[in-house]
């Protein structure tokens, strides 16, 4: 026989069942629904925190060097966050033998912004991210820099510093190098297939040649094709104002509303142009070198006007844990012996002084190869990257995305 | 310890059926949304934050500006599931009724091709469709392509794309809705005189609905959604929401566009539902058997 | 009339056949390029055939890595959707309650939003209450957005089921408990197995919710992304065509074990109940309906 108290239990439960009809009508539904719908969005807007936080607050002057220590702490538990296939792994493996230490590599970086949007919330409230080292490209390193998300580097630690290449000695986002070193460079100029155009191009404007209506590509990041469109009108990219940046970007635009373009792309321009679907591309150096390699008929160009220089840098986050070790990661690439390994594999530009003569001798094909290695007329027209202020940027990310329709 | 009537312990069932996975919503889906609701609703910029000041203007900006890919992102995937249906009907027929003893290893091989990556697939399918590989010749020599035509960086590789992304979410529950059909149904009918065709028409058909509901929805909406296929596939001039929305999260860095345009899409995916939910007759369906 | 259900039939094998070759066709140009001897590190020009990619599949371990996590989150992510949503559909399905009608369109939600937005707004969730992002966080995220599919595919199955099979075995003294194990179980499992399949195929496929939620975990899609950068290395067609193979492998096995219980089944009682699913049982009312339209 139940207790008194379980049939008052009970008889209660049952009232909270069985009260109302079954199947309640939907009336009385969405008013309750909309009631719980209300009530849940106070409840997030609450642990929301009503905002998110900016990115000035903590606004670094990169104008004057920056004295730090760090002395000699445990390497161990080193992170490193790179792009894949970026880096040779035996030279990594010879990093953790000699400094008896198993460097944590994670190949998670496949895209600038898609990383930060990743990091974003914690680098904002100064919270570690669990990375000592990232690779970004210079427009990210050059937010990173200026909302001061970089740990300083201790250049004590850095001895092998001195190698860097002398065009990459300073930059406009860093110009002490205190925050960043180079880890490798890119070129961003002109793919193409001289049997489909049927003549050699020389001018970023041969991506307007109606000759090649529908069958040029250009990348969506504006700081490539706006910024060579730029070049081939004369302006020095590097030191442009949002006007004229918005001026190449309308270029493009009238180019294609005529048709002229046939897609906007990230890497996925290879695929056309190795199968002959485009015939002119904005496009990496890196990636004609692979490309080459089983279609020797593609060439690749640093237009005469010029071309951007694009450098991936390796960074410390603010906070990490190890910064000596980082540094002295760093330090380890910077020797000319290593640093033409990795140059051997990756095929992109090495920033380190010394890795070419190393190649000479035991890879001369890759120490010959302008991609890899441009001789010095052509190091004299390549540009980086403009440093624009964030609401610049802005303005010109958001009227590339009107051209390319995202 | 509480001796609970059978009424009682009936009607807690569906709450102890419900309750694990409704939580498991709740805590990882509605309260992460409900704070997007609020950043949608934000203003500011990357620099100096955002701050909750119920700017519904976003909202109205949103669909004025981006109306246009609103627009092409249901027709594309609107098309892209008539495909699925017409493709994976016969296709679900076949494997409900005729595969026997292989029904599951079928339907295993419907799935498959998503083991491979996404990645590898649309490249397969560029080099396929490359304009001068065989496909392309074969469409220009039927006529079906001019002489200078091309099949990629279009609407129809788009679509095309979509469908074939999109097909095993429409072939399963087509399948699963088929195989429990009582074939003494279609047995009777037949005995009644009607002919094939119409013990289809009469029988199978209604009794599928549930599948191609169910089916079409989840081809449809997440379809809608989608932004690699107009990415890898077409032009600008194919772009769909989904690529407004990633561009603006990601790269733009401009979270309340971003939280609103999702909202809208939302809620026009839910007013959708229950206006085919309502054309099917799906509530009387359930009601009738 | 026999003649036109043999046409139907052919016409029927053969749209199917159609289907599935569709199906299959990227895979075979996946398959295909496992072979090319690539000279860079681009895969999309043929060069010839080689086998030199299949000498060393597994060397290198961030892509075996990345592969067997994939897995590991698929299976883990398919037992607890495949759990949940079951239970859910069954809950939407047979019994009216509270809050049924609003909870109908809120399964429907996860499908809808945009993945971007789903898989942001959880990682800000994660790292507001400190969770560390890594293999965990990757499950509850696939978990979240496959039990809609798993809900969805399973109603289907139960919307207009027959149920005077389970109250004729609850009037014949089976408990509750006993007949949703014995007999409303199998008579979804259909739905519960397409559901399973699924969810695990989207698991295995995810790449947008996952990126945000990953941490540095690797999955496979979070690879090859990565990788078209630098060219998608063949080692990943391989890797690609050894998991189809396996699962094929795997399948074929379970129709053998299949037809080989169903054979014991019928030698041990006499010919007669059939132990499993298996072809005679579902086409004798087929047969019969031919034989009497036959006659």
């Amino acid at each position: 026989m139940p207790e008194p108290r379980d049939a008052d239990v009970e008889r209660a439960l049952e009232r909270l069942l069985f009260e109302g009809p079954r199947g309640v009508n939907r009336r009385r539904f969405l008013g309750r629904g909309g009631a719980a719908a209300l009530g849940l969005t106070a409840l997030g807007s609450a642990l929301a925190g009503c905002s998110i936080e900016g990115e000035a607050q903590n606004r670094v002057n990169v104008s004057k060097p920056v004295e730090v220590n760090h002395p000699k702490a445990s390497m161990a538990g080193l992170v490193w966050s790179n792009w894949p296939l970026y880096i040779d792994k035996h030279s990594l493996k010879q990093f953790d033998k000699r400094y008896g230490v198993n460097v944590k590599y994670v190949e998670e970086i496949n895209d600038n912004f898609e990383f930060f949007g990743k990091v974003r919330q914690q680098l904002a409230q100064g919270q570690d991210i669990g990375r000592d080292i990232v690779t970004l490209t210079d427009y990210m390193a050059s937010r990173w820099v200026r909302d001061g998300y970089c740990t300083p580097l201790d250049k004590k630690n850095i001895p092998n510093a001195k190698n860097l290449v002398s065009n990459l000695r300073s930059i406009n986002y860093d110009p002490h190098r205190t925050y960043t070193m180079p880890w490798q460079s890119g070129g961003t100029g002109i793919g193409y297939n001289p049997k489909k155009t049927g003549r050699k191009l020389e001018s970023v404007n041969d991506l307007f040649d109606p000759a090649f209506k529908g069958r040029v590509t250009m990348l969506s990041e504006p700081y490539d094709t706006a910024c060579l469109v730029l070049l081939g009108m004369g302006i020095d990219a590097s030191t442009a104002k949002i006007d004229d940046i918005l001026k190449a970007i309308d270029k493009i635009s009238k180019a294609k509303d005529d048709g002229q373009i046939r897609r906007f792309t990230g890497n996925d321009y290879t695929t056309d142009l190795a199968k002959g679907n485009v015939w002119v591309c904005v496009a990496y150096s890196g990636d004609l070198v692979q490309l080459q390699a089983d279609n020797p008929d593609l060439e690749f160009i640093y237009p005469k006007e010029g071309a951007m220089l694009w450098t991936d840098n390796l960074m410390m986050p603010k906070p990490t844990a190890h910064p000596y070790g980082a540094e002295v990661l760093m330090n380890y690439y910077y020797e000319p012996e290593v640093a033409a390994k990795v140059a051997a594999y990756v095929n992109y530009i090495s920033p380190v002084d010394g890795a070419k003569e190393v190649l000479l001798k035991t890879d001369p094909d890759i120490a010959n190869n302008p991609l890899i290695f441009p001789p010095d007329d052509v190091r004299k027209r390549l540009y980086p990257y403009p440093a624009l202020n964030p609401t610049d940027e802005r303005a010109m990310q958001s009227a590339m995305a009107n051209v390319t329709g995202a | 310890m509480l001796r609970l009537s059978l009424r009682t312990r009936r009607t807690l069932l569906p709450y102890l059926f419900l309750g694990p996975g409704l939580l498991w919503l709740i805590v990882f889906f509605a309260i992460p949304l409900v704070n997007q609701l609020g950043v949608s609703l934000m203003t500011g910029n990357p620099e100096q934050g955002y701050t909750l000041q119920w700017h519904w203007a976003t909202y109205s900006h949103a669909i004025s500006d981006y109306g246009t890919q609103f627009g092409r992102s249901v027709l594309y995937a609107g098309a892209a599931t008539i495909l699925d249906l017409v493709i994976a009907f016969p296709l679900a027929y076949f494997i409900a009724y005729k595969a026997g003893r292989f029904k599951n290893f079928m339907l295993l091989l419907v799935v498959l091709p998503f083991f491979t990556s996404y990645v590898l697939r649309t490249v397969s399918w560029q080099l396929i469709l490359n304009d001068n590989g065989w496909v392309v010749h074969r469409f220009q020599d039927l006529g079906l392509l001019s002489s200078d035509g091309r099949l990629l960086a279009t609407t129809g590789a788009v679509i095309a794309g979509i469908t074939y992304n999109f097909l095993p979410f429409m072939a399963l529950p087509l399948y699963v809705s088929l195989e429990k059909i009582d074939r003494r149904l279609i047995e009777a009918a037949t005995d009644l005189y009607a002919s094939r065709t119409t013990a289809f028409r009469k029988v199978t058909l209604p009794l599928a609905l549930p599948g191609i509901f169910a089916g079409s929805l989840l081809t449809f909406i997440p379809a809608c959604g989608d932004f690699i296929n107009a990415a890898l596939l077409g032009t600008p001039n194919q772009y769909m929401i989904g690529n407004v929305i990633q561009s603006k999260f990601i790269n733009i860095l401009d979270y309340p566009t971003a939280a609103a345009l999702s909202f809208i899409l939302m809620a026009a995916i839910l007013v959708g539902i229950l206006i085919y939910g309502r054309l099917l007759g799906t509530k009387s369906l359930r009601e009738a058997v | 009339m026999l003649r036109n259900d043999r046409v139907r039939n052919g016409m029927l094998g053969v749209w199917s056949t159609l289907a599935l070759l569709y199906l299959f066709i990227p895979i075979f140009i996946v398959i295909l390029y496992s072979f090319n001897d690539n000279k860079g590190r681009f895969n999309f020009t043929w060069q010839g055939f080689t086998f030199k990619h299949w000498a060393h599949p597994f060397a290198n371990s961030d892509l075996t890595t990345a592969l067997t996590n994939s897995l590991i989150i698929a299976l883990a992510t398919t037992i607890i959707a495949v759990a949940l949503g079951t239970f859910m559909a069954l809950a939407l399905v047979r019994y009216g309650f509270r809050g049924k009608g609003v909870t109908d369109m809120f399964v429907f939600l996860p499908l809808a939003t945009p993945e971007v937005v789903l898989g942001a707004a959880l990682l800000g969730m994660f790292l507001t209450a400190h969770i560390d992002t890594g293999m965990v966080t990757i499950i509850i995220a696939h978990v979240m957005f496959t039990v809609s599919y798993v809900v969805v595919t399973v109603r289907a199955r139960l919307e207009g089921m027959d149920r005077h099979i389970e109250e004729a075995a609850m009037d014949l003294g089976a408990a509750e408990w006993t007949t949703f194990r014995k007999v409303t179980l199998p008579m979804i499992a259909p739905g519960v197995a397409a559901a399973a399949l699924l969810a695990a195929a989207i698991s295995v496929d995810d790449y947008v919710v996952t990126s945000f939620n990953a941490g540095s975990t690797q999955t496979f899609p979070l690879y090859i992304f990565g990788a078209t950068r630098q060219g998608v290395p063949a080692e990943v067609n391989v890797l690609a065509t050894m998991l189809l193979l396996a699962v094929l492998v795997l399948m074929g096995l379970n129709v053998l074990l299949q037809r080989h219980l169903a054979r014991r089944d019928r030698i041990a009682t006499g010919g007669g109940f059939d132990g499993g699913p298996d072809a005679d049982e579902e086409e004798a009312p087929f047969e019969l309906a031919e034989a009497t339209a036959r006659g």
